[in-house]
């Protein structure tokens, strides 16, 4: 298991980093450092997907004068392309609901907004 | 207590995903499932194809148009929501008026002699991210991106009022919609040439057409994008 952990480092690492988020999406108080720990989530994900597109050697896939296979996949990269895009919208929107929530309530502290209601 | 609780929610989670991690085929292998099948054929006919040398661009543009035309709706109407949760109920809020308004940290006199002397170069850097995003590395969301941060930096050393004239929002109401507009457009000119929304031009000879409307969706997408990018952080700059 650990020497087929070694050979899928990558993979691991993006597992790794998808906890990190998870702990501070769990532990954090504040609602910014909780969407933090989200966004940390989406990136390692991110990074997953990316890394199941490299090719051992593989250029970027650009073809045209002087390209040579192999070339590293393509689809990976296009999606997540898409997804950061889709987390960018996602951010603001949530940013934008944590300034109403302060203007609201006067805090973004997850426990004092339960306590609140 | 909810100490332990939290680190056994975190292995319960971990553990079951470094286990089929684990089982992955390795890590940059030529012959794993993901890179045999759909990739291989885009990588071997992307650019006779769809017209463009990039496949990345290939995918996005043409292959998957339906997909980032959606996309680009997508952030369209996140700014719509962001106008809506920030500027709905604006009146009745006496908050507002109790906080000091827009305290200026001052600016230090090398960042702000760095960013005016980089400017130019940023911007030329975008462009050219944007109009060459079909035979290298990047594209509009990437070029869009850079003009997003270009702006969000000059608002830093200027402050906003300065930095928010040199677009008057006149002319940023238009840029707004310039995505979804440059997808329709392009989309709907396939459907009046080739009989299908979206549809590319396929033929070697129309080939360079093909190449004109991925360079104005990409245009579409780069100014679209950072316009948006921009006044979303101008709006949260505004509460």
């Amino acid at each position: 298991m650990i020497d087929l952990l070694w050979t899928n480092l990558d993979y691991a690492a993006s597992v790794i980093l998808f906890c990190i988020g998870l702990y501070c999406v769990v532990t954090k108080n504040n609602l910014i450092k909780k969407f933090i720990g989200l966004n940390i989530m989406e990136t390692a994900v991110f990074a997953f997907i990316v890394a199941l597109g490299v090719v051992e050697g593989g250029d970027a896939p650009i073809m045209g004068v002087g390209a040579s296979a192999p070339f590293t996949n393509p689809i990976p990269q296009a999606l997540i392309l898409t997804g950061i895009v889709v987390a960018v919208s996602t951010t603001s929107i949530a940013l934008s609901l944590i300034i109403r929530i302060y203007q609201h309530c006067g805090t973004i502290e997850a426990d004092e907004l339960r306590e609140m209601e | 207590m909810k100490r332990a609780l939290t680190v056994l929610l975190l292995v319960v989670v971990a553990i079951p995903l470094l286990y089929a991690v684990a089982q992955l085929p390795p890590h940059g292998s030529p012959t794993s499932p993901a890179y045999t099948h759909v990739s291989a054929y885009y990588l071997e006919h992307g650019p006779e194809e769809a017209g463009a040398e990039n496949v990345v661009t290939d995918v996005i543009l043409n292959y998957r148009g339906f997909d980032t035309n959606g996309e680009v709706t997508v952030i369209f109407t996140s700014l719509a929501a962001v106008f809506a949760v920030l500027l709905g109920s604006r009146k009745g809020d006496e908050r507002l008026s109790e906080e000091p308004t827009a305290h200026q940290s001052p600016v230090s006199d090398v960042v702000s002699f760095i960013v005016r002397l980089l400017a130019p170069f940023i911007a030329m850097f975008a462009i050219y991210v944007i109009l060459n995003g079909h035979i290298s590395p990047g594209g509009g969301f990437q070029g869009g991106a850079i003009i997003a941060a270009l702006v969000i930096v000059t608002t830093i050393i200027v402050g906003r009022k300065q930095a928010e004239a040199m677009v008057p929002i006149r002319i940023r109401r238009v840029l707004h919609v310039a995505a979804p507009l440059a997808f329709v457009s392009v989309g709907i000119a396939g459907l009046i040439m080739f009989g299908n929304y979206l549809e590319f031009p396929k033929t070697e000879s129309l080939m360079w057409l093909a190449t004109i409307w991925l360079i104005i969706v990409e245009i579409g997408i780069g100014v679209g994008g950072a316009a948006i990018v921009a006044t979303i952080y101008w709006t949260m700059g505004d509460e």
